[in-house]
């Protein structure tokens, strides 16, 4: 796996690269710029770019449009955008191209370093990693028909997994029951929800992400 | 007469005739009107109306400035300011300084009457034939008259001259209201400016730093299995990035609000600061009323580096610190008499200086020759 970083402070550029080759993992490039991102992404065509939100000049969303061109550029790329905060717009945003290969996480979950491998081989893997913030922050808006109320605690959690981009034998192995029992609770929420059921996670992550209230384009 | 009406008559007199001074200005600018109307009724003039526009602009800005009123008065209010300024206007300015010449010579008479022809009569509007003392004395008495006439009719003669401008070209009630929005537009801005510098300060520093030491430990607890060495390595990289973030995050509450400002406004603050610089500072600080809380808090900051760097830089033997307020700017100006070439790298705290003057609108400017003397110039809108 080829990997290219984008991240403005030099400090926190270095401890990923760092952390990243002491895993094994070909870190080919580091970026400071959006400009020099897309540079790089065209010179070495690695198969992930990780890319913060916040860059020069502006320091807003330079990013998520970073990582829209790269994903422009180079459709097979994966891009996981990290972000010193969630904001479910920019996930929007990102989604707006699709759900595929694409990941949205806060920085600090690059500490947990195992559980963001996970998520780093998920994206390049084609799937998808929606932070658990931006999953809470959508489950927690209040709505006026309170759709989700039927769905029972554990049906929930599922649901917000699901959210996250996890497969159904990642849900099983987080929430220590059988895939069995992980597929039964999934049908239940999509008859709850009426949502039509889906058991491969790339497509049923848009589908959740959009029946909570992201509102990406056609994907 | 009591005082104090001989003072206001006089000062109305000194308004009177600097008045007198746009009258003539309006009148020039009145007759180069005519003078171009005449010249568009045989076809020439045309090109030369937007000079009529300007000039009539020019003057009745210089009124503005002289009667301190803001605004901007249409096209149209100015001509009509212009045509009555220029007539009216220059013939009380015209009185307002005869009335003190006659004052002059009829009560300074009795010393030089004797060198005038007695059938000539005595200065001004003297009429009367003057050849005993008793005809110097009306003279005497009309020039006392005319002097309690002065400064009866002075402020009257003032009020009656400064009204087209301030009807015509002063800032109505309206105007009055957007320059109030104006400022204190400004003066959110300023708050949203020192937001936004808050906001980027933490994010870009002490979060990045946080999360650099998160990175680092996960790293290290990977390591530590495989390569107990480099997990000490990376254990060390990570205490150095929380150390970072603590100094950071030191220097930016500190940047909010040093607690002094509060404690001792601006020109206290300034003193403290420059009564415990190294070298030796001369402080010169005259900032009448308060300016926006963000905006003192910058003044603040960049005095602070800036004695910093010549404590550490410069090698001057004294520095001096001018702040003044002129409008709605406050103007900081720090010297120093050391060697001069200093530059905004090399982490001489200069670039900082600059970067938050500019989340202001400031400006800021740097001087410094090898050799010396260096000189930062700064420049804030006060946002009030």
């Amino acid at each position: 796996m080829r990997i290219v970083i984008a991240e403005d402070d030099p400090l926190l550029r270095e401890g990923l690269a760092l952390l990243l080759r002491a895993e094994g993992l070909e870190v080919v490039a580091t970026a400071g710029t959006p400009d020099e991102l897309l540079t790089a992404i065209d010179q070495y065509e690695p198969d992930v770019a990780i890319v913060d939100v916040r860059m020069p000049p502006t320091h807003t969303d330079e990013g998520v449009r970073a990582a829209a061109e790269a994903r422009r550029r180079r459709p097979g790329i994966a891009v996981l955008v990290l972000s010193a905060y969630v904001e479910p717009a920019f996930a929007t945003d990102l989604l707006a191209r699709g759900s595929a290969r694409l990941g949205y996480l806060l920085k600090e979950r690059v500490g947990r370093v195992e559980e963001f491998l996970t998520a780093l081989y998920r994206v390049a893997g084609g799937g998808t990693a929606v932070d658990p913030e931006v999953v809470a922050q959508l489950l927690a808006r209040s709505r006026p028909d309170d759709a989700l109320a039927p769905l029972s605690p554990r049906e929930r959690e599922v649901l917000a997994l699901m959210a996250e981009g996890l497969g159904n034998a990642a849900i099983a192995e987080k929430l220590v029951i059988t895939e069995g029992s992980v597929h039964k609770n999934i049908g239940r929420i999509f008859a709850k929800l009426g949502l039509a059921p889906d058991d491969r996670a790339d497509r049923r992550v848009i589908a959740v992400l959009r029946y909570l209230g992201l509102t990406p384009g056609p994907g | 007469m009591p005082l104090r009406t001989i003072r206001r008559g006089v000062d109305a007199l000194e308004i009177v005739v600097s008045g007198l001074g746009t009258g003539i200005l309006a009148l020039g600018v009145l007759l180069w009107t005519l003078l171009v109307g005449v010249a568009c009724l045989v076809g020439v003039g045309f090109r030369l109306l937007p000079t009529v526009r300007r000039a009539a602009h020019a003057v009745a800005d210089r009124e503005r400035a002289r009667l301190a009123v803001a605004g901007s008065g249409s096209a149209r209010q100015e001509i009509v300011w212009l045509i009555l300024h220029g007539t009216v206007g220059f013939l009380l300015g015209a009185v307002g300084i005869t009335l003190p010449v006659y004052v002059v010579e009829d009560v300074t008479f009795p010393l030089w009457y004797r060198f005038l022809d007695p059938e000539q009569g005595g200065p001004g509007v003297i009429w009367w034939r003057v050849d005993e003392p008793a005809d110097v004395a009306a003279v005497v008495l009309t020039g006392v008259g005319f002097a309690v006439l002065t400064i009866v009719l002075g402020p009257v003669l003032a009020w009656l001259q400064a009204y087209p401008g301030r009807r015509l070209l002063g800032g109505s009630l309206s105007r009055r209201v957007a320059e109030l929005t104006a400022t204190r537009a400004a003066a959110l801005d300023a708050h949203a400016a020192e937001l936004r510098r808050i906001e980027r300060a933490l994010h870009d520093g002490t979060q990045n730093r946080l999360v650099a030491v998160t990175v680092l430990i996960g790293a290290a607890r990977r390591a530590a299995d495989r390569d107990p060495d480099a997990a000490g390595d990376l254990l060390d990289r990570a205490q150095d990035a929380t150390e970072q973030a603590l100094a950071e995050l030191r220097g930016v509450v500190r940047s909010i609000l040093p607690p002094v400002l509060d404690d001792r406004g601006l020109a206290g603050a300034l003193a403290g600061l420059a009564a415990s610089c190294a070298v030796p500072c001369t402080l010169d600080v005259d900032v009448p009323g308060r300016c926006a809380v963000s905006v003192e808090a910058t003044a603040y900051f960049v005095v602070a580096e800036a004695l910093t760097n010549i404590a550490r830089h410069s090698g001057a033997t004294s520095a001096t610190v001018l702040v003044r307020r002129a409008g709605d700017r406050l103007s900081l100006s720090i010297t120093d008499d050391g060697r001069g070439g200093a530059a905004e790298d090399g982490g001489s705290g200069l670039g900082g200086i600059r970067r938050r003057v500019a989340a202001y609108d400031g400006r800021f400017r740097l001087t410094s020759p090898p050799g010396g003397p260096t000189t930062i110039d700064v420049e804030l809108p006060c946002g009030s």
